[in-house]
């Protein structure tokens, strides 16, 4: 069996080099053919030159939303499956989604209009009611003495998703029509954020979490097989499922914040990631990161580019590619 | 002598009953039919209005009963009504209502044509029919006018966007090539830049915008959202989008009211409006 | 080496005590058996020796020091647990899994190397699975991931190895497999082992200490012979039994005859 050492710089190389391919050429693909030389040709002025403006301003941005929103739910699905040893688990499990969900109903239902440097107000909003559920369902499973209860951690989650998911509804019942549409609209994940700001924002938060993340990977592989078994191999399992569950919420918030939920890259990305490489969350965790942002990309070019002019929300493209995806690997299982 | 009575009592009985066909306590669960009946002259034969009525005022006086997704059945047959217009995708309460053996209008929406049609089907059902027809007809003519007004001008490229995430780019919701929003681009002598999308909304993402090249944009606030218009911050938005010519040229117009989401009398209004923004210049 | 003095534990504040005023003594070498019957207290013992849980009262040293001063990595090089069951959520291979007991000698970012590589096919060869290296955990047979398990915690190059229940779920073939494979281990003299059980008769054949638990505290503790007899028995688990030495098996057993 070869070592960790070489298949780490394989899987990096390889997965590395997919996502750079995918970022270079995602750009230059679309529903309007633009020339690239016009593009870059500094002489024309920014303002006027409309192929620039389709490459920098609605296609880069976009393309980069994709890939950090891509890469930080495919890392939180993979933590989370291995936070609760469970492979069926996604971020949105433990409630952070459904708080997410309910901050931009709110929003969109009352018509916030506070708006932070660019910042929308619903993006603003779903960032809070994110954080708001990760505090919740963290005091619930540490409440006890003895560091996380997955159980309690589990229930916890469920349960807010239920009681969070079942106020968006209420909340969207009691407005009106055009309001609950965008609502629903919000809840399919769209990508066309049209600067970079929204992304900028959401940096440190994601930066915040990847450090959390850094020292993570070997101590989920020796705590998926046991808490105590781990704690006997001298790993701290309080904290490793702290950093962990705050981490991977984090992120989870951050990239909702900014395209609101998109289905199934947490679950499937960290799957296919594990078919390639094993199960060694060293190597599954960075693989994750890189092919889920790979992944979005790709799906965010079907989303704008197969039913043009009409754009498909991207959640509908994961979702169709996902779901057969993932009863293929059920079925395959058993 | 006898006879004589009886012939009078016979021609009033029938006259009577003939009376009594004629609906007098009406609930309208649309707000633009709401509109249509008043503006006909029978505000007087409505008894309950939707939740989201506010025009004319003296409609929000009246009794409310729901709408669209949240219709009160019980608090609507406790009114005894006898006639109840309803959307045409309101399947539970119509059975309520036949039930009940009240009498409905089902109202299906689609575009301009279908408002004077619905304005003289209304009428007649409710025994305006006279001043239904004349309210269509001068709604047809002062629309006509419009068109006439505005015709022969250059039409500018149009995008017609009627919702949109504060103070950014992103969720912008514009008309599609179907639907009375475009009607009421075409009549006001604008080309809407995505006239060949068979939809009534659009999703507009910024590569479409770019790619299209609007020479003038509308933003429609109506609702809650006319309150906090703060033109300046909110326009900026549009600047990243540089190359566009309504950018460029600052053609941005915002046009504040309900009486361009609501398909009744007042899109007469709307359409003057939409065209003085499209064609300043022209002679109103 | 490892020092339990008048140890309790309850699991909640308040709560019954699990573990009460226990105290016992392990030696380099040792190979000790903690008997008793379910809910006895014994796991929660063996996770106290093995600093997976804190007395609430009382205290446990190991090699002089208190246990819960000792850095969980220093302590993971010398004190090693083989839980009753291992379920694996994730496909991992034999050889992935054994060399996760290289964790302690590890640093937070460093990976394992050839040295590390080397120590894991030890361990695989002491406990016979050297064939089963690349082969997916989940596939093999319950005495199998036994062995799998015992040589992750082989791989920690302990001095102490605590198991817990390492037989329970195991048939007679398989049991006696993991009890020669524990006891040519400790044959060398490095490692000690601790092993909780309520079998009799596999603690009988195994141990050479006994320490009978019940309720939490210790009935008796010593040698196998002296502290294996008829009345211990009927007191640990209200059975009339006969107890014996076996000529060909060379060490007591004991045969149930009826509940008193």
């Amino acid at each position: 069996m070869q070592q960790v050492r070489g298949r780490l710089f394989v899987t990096l190389a390889g997965f590395g080099g997919l996502l750079l391919l995918t970022l270079v050429a995602a750009p230059l693909m679309g529903t309007t053919s633009i020339s690239l030389a016009r593009a870059f040709d500094r002489a024309i002025p920014f303002a006027d030159n409309s192929d620039a403006q389709i490459f920098f301003v609605a296609r880069l941005p976009r393309i980069m939303a994709a890939a950090l929103v891509g890469g930080s739910l495919a890392l939180a699905g993979a933590i989370f499956q291995a936070l609760l040893r469970n492979p069926l688990a996604t971020p949105d499990t433990l409630g952070v989604s459904s708080g997410a969900a309910l901050g931009a109903m709110l929003a969109i239902a009352f018509h916030f209009d506070f708006a932070i440097g660019g910042l929308s107000s619903v993006s603003l909003s779903s960032l809070a009611g994110a954080i708001g559920a990760l505090a919740i369902v963290y005091m619930l499973a540490t409440a006890r003495r003895r560091g996380l209860s997955t159980t309690v951690l589990l229930l916890a989650g469920v349960t807010m998703t239920a009681f969070f998911s079942a106020l968006t509804l209420f909340v969207q019942y009691m407005s009106d029509f055009a309001d609950t549409f965008r609502a629903v609209r919000w809840l399919m994940g769209a990508l066309d954020v049209g600067s970079y700001t929204p992304l900028l924002a959401a940096l440190p938060l994601m930066a915040i979490a990847f450090v959390m993340m850094a020292a993570l990977p070997r101590p989920l592989d020796l705590i998926s097989l046991g808490a105590d078994a781990a704690a006997a191999r001298g790993v701290n399992v309080q904290r490793a499922e702290r950093l962990a569950l705050v981490s991977a919420s984090l992120v989870t918030g951050a990239a909702v914040s900014i395209s609101g939920p998109v289905a199934f890259v947490g679950l499937v990305v960290p799957h296919i990631v594990r078919l390639v490489v094993g199960s060694d969350h060293r190597l599954v965790l960075p693989a994750s990161a890189l092919f889920g942002a790979t992944f979005l990309i790709a799906c965010d070019l079907i989303a704008r580019t197969m039913f043009a002019p009409i754009e498909l929300p991207v959640g509908i493209v994961t979702a169709i590619i996902g779901g057969p995806f993932f009863l293929w690997l059920l079925v395959r299982r058993t | 002598m006898k006879r004589l009575a009886l012939l009078a009592l016979a021609a009033c009985l029938t006259l009577g009953a003939a009376a009594d066909a004629v609906p007098r306590r009406v609930v309208s669960l649309i707000p633009a039919t709401t509109e249509m009946i008043f503006a006909m002259g029978a505000g007087s034969r409505l008894i309950a209005v939707s939740s989201y009525d506010k025009y004319p005022p003296e409609a929000t006086k009246l009794p409310r009963v729901g709408a669209l997704l949240d219709p009160d059945t019980e608090r609507i047959l406790s009114l005894h009504p006898d006639l109840v217009i309803v959307y045409g995708t309101q399947t539970e309460l119509k059975r309520s209502l036949d039930r009940a053996t009240i009498p409905y209008y089902s109202y299906e929406h689609r575009a301009m044509p279908d408002i004077m049609a619905t304005i003289r089907a209304v009428g007649a059902r409710i025994g305006y029919g006279v001043q239904a027809n004349g309210l269509a007809s001068s709604m047809e003519r002062e629309l006509a006018a419009v068109r006439a007004t505005v015709a022969g001008r250059p039409r500018p490229r149009t995008l017609l966007v009627f919702e949109r995430d504060r103070t950014t780019l992103q969720n912008i919701y514009a008309s599609g090539g179907y639907g009375f929003l475009a009607d009421l681009l075409d009549v006001a002598g604008g080309d809407n830049i995505f006239a060949d999308v068979k939809q009534q909304s659009v999703q507009a993402g910024t590569e479409q915008i770019l790619a299209r090249r609007p020479d003038v944009i509308v933003e429609l606030r109506y609702g809650e959202s006319a309150k906090n218009v703060d033109p300046t911050r909110d326009l900026r938005a549009w600047d990243s989008l540089g190359s566009v010519p309504a950018v460029r040229t600052k053609r941005i117009v915002i046009l504040v009211g309900d009486q361009y989401v609501v398909p009744g009398p007042r899109i007469v209004q709307a359409a003057h409006e939409l065209g003085r923004a499209l064609h300043p210049e022209a002679r109103w | 080496m490892l020092h339990a003095i008048e140890v309790s534990f309850a699991y909640r504040n308040g709560g019954p005590s699990v573990v009460d005023g226990v105290s016992l003594a392990i030696q380099r070498g040792d190979l000790v058996g903690l008997l008793g019957p379910n809910g006895s207290g014994k796991t929660t013992i063996l996770k106290l020796l093995g600093g997976m849980l804190r007395p609430r009262h009382g205290s446990i040293a190991f090699e002089g020091r208190k246990l819960a001063d000792w850095p969980r990595r220093e302590a993971a090089r010398k004190i090693a647990y083989v839980p009753q069951e291992t379920h694996a959520p994730f496909d991992f291979s034999v050889m992935e899994i054994v060399l996760m007991g290289r964790f302690p000698h590890l640093g937070p970012f460093a990976l394992e190397g050839p040295a590390d590589l080397a120590v894991a096919h030890h361990a695989l060869e002491a406990t016979g699975m050297s064939a089963f290296a690349s082969r997916p955990f989940h596939t093999l047979s319950g005495g199998e991931k036994q062995r799998v398990v015992i040589a992750s915690a082989l791989a920690q190059e302990p001095q102490l190895l605590l198991l817990d229940e390492p037989t329970a779920s195991l048939d007679v073939g398989h049991q006696l497999e993991v009890q020669q494979l524990l006891s040519r281990l400790n044959a060398g003299g490095d490692v000690a082992m601790v092993l909780s059980t309520h079998d009799l008769n596999f603690a009988a054949s195994l141990c050479r200490r006994l320490i009978l638990v019940r309720d939490g505290r210790v009935l008796a503790s010593g040698p196998t012979a002296d502290v294996l007899t008829p009345d211990t028995v009927r007191a640990l688990y209200d059975v009339d039994a006969d107890v014996h030495m076996h000529p060909r098996a060379g060490h007591l057993t004991v045969t149930p005859i009826a509940r008193t």
